[in-house]
């Protein structure tokens, strides 16, 4: 079968199947089931299905989601998240949009640091989309700053997919995660600009709502009481991995002990409380496990069809300027994105777009920023989108799948943007691993 | 014209990926009108460990993978893992038609070459490893990490604390200090970069690598005679080829390693001798016991042992 | 049939509630595993290894539950539009669907085990774990997701809201 009719029927199955209505996840397996009967040799192919479900979620790399998703919860249910977000509230004054730029900043910390883009969204979205709605937030100045922020831990250093994608393509992972950290900052910058131009075009997106003005006094209060205790357990979790006593993948246990603890230090720990958190960690869990269970097989069959692999080579077989070389390539990592996986997606693209990019005479450094931009994008790309599924996961009950869509536009916008500037201005990348 | 699927476990650009891939080549170019293999990917196109069932199972024809990834089905693999023999030895001294023949009976997949051999494994550590009064190796101090292949070595005989990491997360534990000394083949360890934060490695080495190429037997017997003596005819001279190269890549890595600052310590006489030995006896304790518990037991442990050791090396 | 009902239900609750156990589980094998290794102990590797199991079992033991509680997220954009009659059939094929993706890969998971047995597979980590104990929970986990799918195809709930996207 040639490449564009393997790929048109699996792309058109899994499309066909979700805008029926179909669960996400039980459109992958069904499309899943089709495509192994079809390219792996009939009913074994299902069995290898099931198999491979079974390798993906058995690793350790998946236990911070949970984790994180139960820290996020249980600082909801104890009520600690809102006295720091009331706190901060009164803190920041009149700034419209004040939480949505709290959540830029902390978000890139987090996100940074934990370097899981899944266990960060998980956090931030189970803790603040549901205060920013109590507020009045209209949803995209809660999920579109979270979904941009969670796609920065692959960016800014720790990223063990950066590590992975200079190890795959033999260049020098320090030199990579290095170049990551001013665009990553740049971008953090563009996602603050999109707030304010956000607040300012819609006026209600943010609400405007009073707060009582604190004497010194009284903001030095609200710091030591409802905010210091809440970031020192964020600050520990990071500092803990920092100083090697857990790895990234660790961390988030101790985030969700630290939680425990504080709750009962203030306490506000009830049974009931944690119960609410285990099962709202629980439903996000699951939802997105089945989906990794389904999902794994179906970047598989991309691959091992031939449609992935020719959709590149087809791609990237015409002789063509640079830039323009450039353009298809993550016009291909987009494509791609929309229904795959991150690592797959490197493991698909690597060996072919790092020997052309080098023929196109591109410091391989910067080519793998640049693809690591187009993997962060991918994380948030309807339809396949982890990170949009697990904020459907966390975000109040009557969230659409259309608003999470939407929200996640404008920040996905940002990130094109800074590729365009870092096309032009190569430097911002090169200039730190060059020093 | 007979046409073969074949995965590989690791990614296109690994060195032994590479050396499967010449392979490959090489037997599309001689059996050009009579057999091919189409490549249709690696771990991106049948996730790693699911290749040897899928071989099986005949959703893909061939597939080239560290014996290590079914050593439940066929845990004769470590006698290769614990093999001080290049693989042309051990084709000549019959081991590769038993290690064949098992294959066949265990797991339906015709044991068709062993790959990239000749190739063993080192301790490299960050810090300047210890030695106690008699000359061997202290790990008190050491947080190594640890994996399947060697936990039976490192936790029985050594003693040591093991951190099980997958290899991904091995490059930023390194850096955080959670581990600072890890076990890793001679060669590879500049594509990983690990050489950033290692600096010393522990000689001898120990084990040797133990990648095979392995058919599904009803493909295999359904191949044309012409088909079977090509793929036989190369994967025997690729034995010797992929050996010959990778001792020069070794030698090549070793030198880059030592001119960016590796340094070399050597366990001496006894010390060493009890060092290789038990890397030997504890990991074939394991392979005894599994043979054991399978229908065909322990019978052709010796023989099986006997044929891929050079007690006189 | 009432009683059995409620024992059916019951089983799915159970199942939850184990799943939720194994999530508690998993932070509490870290952290003794993380606070071993820094007080200079061995960690036992059965922690580790049971995390990695521990989010198969976690996954497969609650999705049947998520499935009653309408939990696994789906897309409504394009059924909105049509007229509601055809909703509501739209939503029951559906879930017939879903049945039948179920019921193939329960049946295809009890095949699984039962070759694993006649193997003797084991799954090689820092132990050799039988594999059939693991995948034991493919038929389970699917046998009754396709179960509570049914429900939705011939019973009186919806999987759908029909609300243009508002209950998606
Ligand atoms: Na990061
Ligand atoms: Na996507």
């Amino acid at each position: 079968m040639e490449w564009y009719w393997a790929l048109a029927l699996l792309l058109g199955s899994i499309l066909a199947l979700m805008a029926i209505g179909m669960p996400v996840a039980l459109a992958f397996l069904a499309a899943n089931i089709a495509g192994a009967w079809f390219f792996m040799g009939g009913a074994n192919g299902i069995t290898l299905l099931l198999n491979n479900g079974f390798g993906s979620l058995t690793t350790f790399a998946l236990v911070p989601i949970p984790l994180f998703l139960l820290m996020g919860e249980i600082f909801f249910y104890t009520g600690l998240g809102t006295r720091m977000f009331n706190a901060i509230d009164k803190l920041l004054g009149r700034l419209p949009g004040r939480l949505s730029y709290v959540t830029v900043i902390g978000g890139t910390g987090f996100s940074t640091l934990s370097g899981s883009s899944m266990g960060s969204t998980a956090l931030l979205g189970s803790l603040m989309v549901p205060e920013m709605n109590k507020r009045g937030y209209k949803k995209h100045m809660s999920i579109g700053p979270i979904l941009g922020t969670g796609g920065l831990a692959i960016i800014i250093p720790p990223s063990a997919l950066a590590v992975l994608l200079a190890t795959l393509a033999k260049i020098d992972v320090g030199a990579l995660l290095l170049a990551g950290v001013i665009p990553g900052l740049m971008l953090a910058g563009l996602y603050v600009l999109l707030i304010y131009g956000q607040t300012r075009m819609d006026p209600d997106a943010a609400p405007a709502y009073e707060v009582e003005t604190l004497t010194g006094r009284e903001k030095l209060l609200q710091i030591v009481r409802d905010i210091l205790p809440m970031m020192s357990v964020m600050v520990l979790t990071v500092a803990g991995m920092v100083g090697g006593i857990f790895t990234p993948s660790e961390a988030a246990a101790f985030g969700a002990l630290g939680v425990l603890i504080l709750a009962a230090l203030f306490r506000c720990l009830t049974l009931e409380a944690i119960r609410k958190s285990v099962v709202g960690a629980l439903r996000v869990t699951l939802m997105a496990y089945l989906i990794v269970f389904g999902s794994a097989t179906f970047s598989q069959l991309l691959a091992f069809s031939g449609a992935s692999r020719g959709l590149i080579t087809w791609a990237t077989g015409f002789d063509l300027e640079p830039l323009m070389m450039l353009a298809v390539m993550f016009g291909v990592l987009l494509i791609l994105g929309m229904f795959m996986e991150q690592i797959s997606m490197m493991l698909l693209t690597v060996p072919i777009f790092f020997p052309l990019a080098a023929q196109m005479g591109f410091d391989p450094v910067w080519f793998g920023l640049i693809m690591l931009l187009g993997l962060e994008i991918s994380f948030t790309t309807p339809p396949f989108g982890l990170l949009l599924f697990v904020m459907k996961g966390v975000a109040p009950p009557d969230t659409t799948m259309r608003e999470i869509y939407t929200a996640a536009f404008p920040f996905i916008g940002c990130t094109l943007v800074l590729v365009v500037i870092l096309v032009i201005f190569p430097g911002l990348a090169l200039w730190l691993p060059g020093l | 014209e007979d046409t073969l699927s074949a995965v590989h476990a690791f990614p296109e650009t690994l060195i032994y990926t590479q050396s499967f891939l010449q392979f490959v080549d090489k037997v599309n170019e001689r059996g050009a009108g009579v057999v091919q293999i189409q490549v249709r990917g690696g771990p991106e196109a049948i996730g790693m460990f699911q290749q040897p069932d899928a071989v099986r199972d005949g959703v893909v024809d061939m597939v080239y993978t560290p014996g290590s990834f079914y050593g439940g089905a066929v845990p004769e693999k470590d006698a290769l893992v614990t093999s001080n023999m290049s693989a042309p030895e051990a084709r000549a001294k019959g081991g590769l038609d038993l290690i064949d023949q098992i294959h066949q009976d265990k797991m339906g997949v015709k044991y068709l070459g062993w790959f990239d051999s000749g190739v063993c494994y080192n301790l490299w550590t960050r810090d300047e490893p210890q030695l106690d009064a008699n000359g061997n190796l202290d790990v008190s101090g050491l947080k190594l990490r640890g994996n399947a292949v060697y936990n039976a070595f490192f936790t029985e005989y050594l003693g040591a604390q093991v951190i099980d990491l997958p290899t991904t997360d091995v490059y930023s534990a390194l850096e955080r200090g959670v581990v600072d000394a890890t076990g890793w083949t001679q060669i590879g360890l500049i594509d990983l970069k690990w050489n950033e934060f290692l600096n010393y490695r522990i000689e001898p080495c120990f084990f040797s690598t133990d990648l095979g190429v392995i058919v599904n037997l009803n493909k295999w017997n359904s191949l044309s005679e012409e088909s079977r003596a090509i793929l036989t005819e190369v994967a025997l001279e690729h034995e010797q080829s992929s050996y010959e190269a990778l001792q020069a890549k070794r030698d090549e890595d070793f030198a880059a390693l030592e001119a960016g600052g590796m340094k070399v310590v050597t366990l001496e006489g006894e010390a060493a001798a009890n060092y290789l030995a038990e890397a030997r006896n504890k990991t074939l304790e394991r392979m005894k016991g599994l043979m054991a518990e399978q229908p065909g037991g322990d019978a052709n442990y010796d023989t099986l042992v006997d044929l891929f050791y050079d007690a006189s090396k | 049939m009432q009683s059995f009902r409620r024992a059916y239900d019951g089983v799915v609750t159970g199942m939850a509630v184990v799943a939720g156990l194994l999530l508690i589980w998993l932070m509490v094998a870290v952290i003794v595993s993380v606070a071993m290794r820094n007080f200079g102990m061995q960690p036992f590797a059965w922690l580790f290894t049971s995390t990695e199991y521990g989010l198969l079992y976690l996954t497969m033991l609650g999705a049947p539950w998520l499935v009653r509680e309408k939990g696994h997220v789906h897309i409504e954009l394009v059924t909105a539009a049509l007229p509601e009659p055809m909703q509501r059939l739209v939503s029951r094929l559906v879930a017939g669907l879903c049945v039948l993706v179920c019921a193939i890969l329960a049946w295809k998971g009890a095949e699984l085990v039962n070759t694993n047995i006649a193997r003797m597979d084991y799954d090689v980590r820092a132990y050799y774990t039988p594999k059939w104990l693991l995948t034991l929970a493919f038929p389970i986990s699917f046998g009754v997701m396709a179960i509570e799918f049914a429900r939705f195809t011939f019973g009186p709930r919806l999987l759908h809201s029909g609300e243009a996207g508002v209950h998606e």
